[in-house]
């Protein structure tokens, strides 16, 4: 007796996409492919991600299947989308809020514990928008991690220090990073749990607090107590310690290896930052200061606020500026140039200069990309031209314009992020100390 | 010679109180001191699937030495699983898995993979372990770490192990059975009870139904690495499940049994119902070759690992009641130490004709997965007798066959360790049973064979139309 089912042999088979490694941490490269289309076919990669903040985003690229109905993102060009050319990375990097979001979102992870889950599908056609009523033909999901496996976060509130220490997996000791992101404050902990991925104890430090509840009231002596909680930590070698910093972490980094009698570390790297500040100040007066500059600020066309201009022309007296002549150390600067927020090609040409009539130069290795904007950050981020800012000084809340355009800032993230590495490498691991020769 | 050992010896002192010190130590001349270096070790990916490869590198180590790379983890059991291998590390100080060759330890030569296949239960360990994973929605933790020096599982203290201070570098891998998005879906629908891994996405979907063997139970990894490929697969539960009424230690399920598991699948919204093949191994061969010719159904394809054309039981039909597998026990052989091989019960010498499936009636392309050191199925033969039977009904260009030598049993996915023997039973007494395979064929084996199952599947459930 023929049972009465319903059968699906009129519908063909829906395409496999796959995705290499499925789970990976996020400067990982994956590779996506998709195969059993129909032979050259139109076709549109879609990314969705749902943030943290239940927000949306989506990027997407038009591909046309070769003659075996295969699209290999490695390989292959996208025609359009929110990115072109072969691009194996571009459905991450270009993502972007849907159409009617908020407007001035940016995607930062904040619970490092768990992945960014993305979705990735293909759609008949050439298509630019309504992804959501358009039926894919086939999805895959890829996780992407800040942490990797048998990384350990731990919550550091000792001597008045806040912050949070990520340590690789293993006896250590390792070498050891002080993490510094800039004036937008808070407890920011996704890089750091990527350093501790690649094989440093890692401490995001917290020194400008976003819970006016808790004003802390920051000096120098916060900055050196919270770099000997770190050296002091049982699993980090003493010898073996750089600071990190973005922004106003770079200006607080450049500051510390100058002037602190406690802080020497082997090496610094400074992104997006600038060593015009008041120096042997408290960060309150540098911020007191700061703010009288703030006439100098501009808005674009879209009302999006420029600080660039706010520091300059760069000073030429001292006490203005980090003497950074005086630094003994390794430095990287890490800049782009069309970086909107702070002058920071200027201020490495500056930086530069003084190196120079002070000696030091060599110590300075500069990374300077066209294109690129102020919020350089690990690869495959998406690009932020500008976002939501709240100045706490002015209590005040407005869209900041950061820089950039999206596939030269993708390309200084992903370059950047490498040599930081591997500077980091060669100063914190690979230090030049040899080995016992007997002679026998 | 003594006064450069006594300068060695006094460098040594000043070191060590310059380090305790925290100081700089001065160098001698003609002598170098030994700072700690401190090397690295990675893996990548750090979270894989089963049969995705990981790249083990290590770096900063003391160039031209001898280091042991360890793999360690726990088995959801709680038992301790280990392997080694010796390298030596090259001029710049790094090591890398896919390039060198280890030259002792659980594995030699260069193998990729090695410190994953060949896994053992550590020493001091219970007996008869099988490493098998029952919840596939959480991975295996790997701890791979590199030590200064060729060192043996045994040195140290007791149950401990290595020293911890020779440990140089660590890294902590996950390997899963499932990719994300993979959906599993518990099945108890007229009178099936099994698991229905779903891929993502909208499908539709080929699908696989996967059979195992008289160790019973329900086993989900092969099904949930099937899904994180792309093909629905339900892995069937029939011997041994407690949701399955009837008198312990008989297959108490009919031959309906297996066609209605094979129409849930066909019936499913998100299934191709003409893209549906069938996996067995073991006594799930017997099964997969019943269903593919006796119960009008037509799978794409077939694939059998390990299994035989018949069974003692003449059964599952509607009105038969099967035997207990303890039944044959004439055909039980026992090793010098007491543990049991089972290969005998399914030659087909041994096997009463009318208990053979009527492979005659075979109607799509069948491989078979061949251990050629199986010895708890006699595989060859039964792979011969499946070979010669096709032949003689002209039926030959449907059977492809695949044999391994040096290969056991227990052909699984790959990267996973084999076991030669494992517990079989307590009751009445403790026996262990024979699987066979050599370890490092074993794992070529499983390696090649994942491959070749998968490519098979592709071709007969996706390219042809």
């Amino acid at each position: 007796m023929a049972s009465m089912v319903i059968t699906n042999r009129s519908l063909s088979l829906s395409p496999l996409i796959s995705v290499q490694p499925s789970r990976a941490l996020v400067d990982e490269k994956i590779t996506i492919t998709v195969r059993n289309l129909p032979p050259k076919q139109k076709v549109t990669l879609h990314s969705l991600h749902q943030s943290e903040d239940k927000d949306f985003w989506e990027a997407f690229g038009h591909y046309i299947s070769d003659e075996d109905g295969t699209v290999n993102m490695a390989e292959d060009a996208s025609l359009g989308g929110t990115y072109e050319g072969t691009e194996p990375m571009g459905l991450l990097w270009s993502l972007q809020p849907v159409p009617g979001s908020r407007p001035g979102l940016r995607l930062r992870k904040m619970n490092v514990l768990l992945p960014m889950v993305v979705h990735i599908s293909v759609h008949s056609g050439h298509i630019v928008h309504g992804f959501s009523q358009a039926a894919a033909l086939a999805t895959a999901v890829t996780e992407r991690w800040f942490m990797a496996p048998g990384v350990r976060r731990v919550d550091v509130r000792e001597s008045g220090i806040r912050g949070t220490l990520f340590i690789p997996p293993g006896h250590g000791p390792f070498p050891g990073i002080l993490d510094m992101w800039g004036g937008g404050g808070g407890l920011v902990e996704y890089r750091s749990a990527l350093l501790a991925s690649h094989g440093f104890v890692s401490l995001a430090l917290e020194y400008l607090s976003v819970d006016e509840r808790r004003e802390i009231n920051v000096e120098t002596t916060y900055f050196e107590t919270a770099y000997q909680v770190l050296q002091n930590h049982p699993q980090v070698q003493r010898d073996s310690l750089a600071l990190l910093g973005l922004s106003f972490g770079s200006s607080v980094t450049l500051t510390m290896a100058a002037y602190s009698k406690v802080i020497k570390p082997q090496c610094c790297v400074c992104i997006s930052g600038s060593h015009v500040h008041l120096v042997n100040k408290s960060l309150f007066e540098v911020f007191q200061d700061f703010s009288i500059n703030m006439p100098k600020a501009r808005v674009d066309e879209n009302n999006h606020v420029i600080w660039r201009g706010l520091i300059l022309p760069i000073p030429t007296e001292p006490g203005k500026k980090v003497d950074v002549g005086r630094i003994k150390c390794p430095v990287l600067l890490v800049l782009g140039e069309d970086d909107q927020n702070w002058a920071t090609k200027e201020s490495a040409q500056d930086m530069e200069a003084m190196m120079e009539r002070a000696g030091n130069k060599h110590l300075l290795t500069v990374l300077s990309y066209p294109g690129a904007g102020h919020l350089i950050e690990p690869p495959y981020s998406p690009h932020f031209r500008s976002s939501n800012f709240i100045i706490q000084q002015l209590k005040k809340k407005v869209i900041m314009l950061w820089g950039g355009q999206t596939k030269p800032h993708a390309y200084a993230q992903e370059d950047s992020w490498k040599k930081i590495l591997d500077f980091l490498y060669q100063h914190l691991y690979n230090k030049p100390n040899a080995s016992l020769q007997a002679r026998l | 010679m003594f006064s450069s050992s006594i300068r060695e010896l006094l460098c040594l002192r000043q070191l060590y109180r310059a380090i305790i010190s925290g100081q700089r130590c001065k160098a001698q001349v003609g002598l170098r001191t030994y700072c700690r270096p401190a090397p690295l070790l990675t893996a990548s990916p750090t979270r894989a699937l089963i049969d995705e490869l990981i790249t083990v590198e290590g770096c900063f180590l003391t160039p031209n030495s001898p280091i042991t790379v360890r793999a360690r983890m726990h088995s959801e059991d709680g038992d301790l699983w280990e392997s080694l291998a010796y390298y030596y590390t090259d001029g710049r100080g790094t090591v890398n898995l896919n390039r060198d060759s280890s030259i002792g330890g659980s594995y030699v030569g260069c193998e990729p993979m090695g410190l994953f296949w060949s896994l053992q239960a550590a020493p001091g360990e219970r007996e008869g372990l099988r490493l098998r994973k029952r919840d596939v929605e959480t991975p295996y933790l790997v701890d791979l770490s590199v030590l200064q020096g060729h060192i043996s599982s045994c040195d140290g203290a007791g149950g401990q192990g290595m020293r911890a201070e020779q440990e140089v570098a660590a890294v902590k891998v996950e390997r899963w059975y499932m990719s994300p998005g993979v959906r599993r879906v518990e099945i108890r629908q007229n009178g099936v009870v099994g698991t229905l891994f779903m891929p993502p996405g909208p499908g539709p979907f080929p699908g696989v139904l996967d059979l195992w063997g008289m160790g019973g139970g329900l086993v989900e990894y092969r099904s949930a690495l099937f899904a994180s490929h792309g093909l629905a697969s339900f892995a069937l539960a029939y011997f041994d499940h407690k949701d399955i009424p009837g008198p312990a230690k008989r297959v108490n399920v009919k031959d309906s049994y297996f066609k209605t598991a094979f129409e849930i699948l066909q019936n499913h919204p998100q299934i191709c119902s003409d893209r549906v093949a069938v996996v067995g191994l073991s006594f799930g061969v017997y099964l997969t070759l019943k269903i593919a010719t006796q119960l009008s159904v037509n799978p794409s394809c077939i694939i059998c690992i390990n299994g035989p054309l018949g069974s003692f039981n003449k059964s599952f039909n509607e009105n038969g009641v099967s035997g207990t597998f303890d039944e044959h026990q004439e055909y039980w052989s026992y090793d010098e130490h007491n543990n049991v091989s089972f290969r005998e019960m399914s030659s087909p010498k041994n096997i009463p004709p009318e208990n053979f499936v009527k492979i005659e009636n075979l109607n799509c392309p069948l491989l078979y997965i061949l251990g050629e050191d199986d010895l708890s199925c006699a595989a060859v033969e039964n792979a011969d007798e499946i070979e010669k039977r096709l032949r003689a009904v002209g039926k030959s260009h449907l059977f492809n066959c695949v044999s391994y030598p040096g290969a056991g049993h227990l052909i699984e996915p790959p990267y996973t360790p084999n076991a030669r023997a494992s517990l079989w039973t307590t009751r009445p007494t403790k026996l262990i049973t024979l699987w066979g395979g050599n370890l490092a064929q074993h794992a070529v084996a499983q390696e090649d064979s994942w491959k070749r199952i998968l490519g098979f599947l592709d071709l007969y459930l996706r390219q042809s139309d």
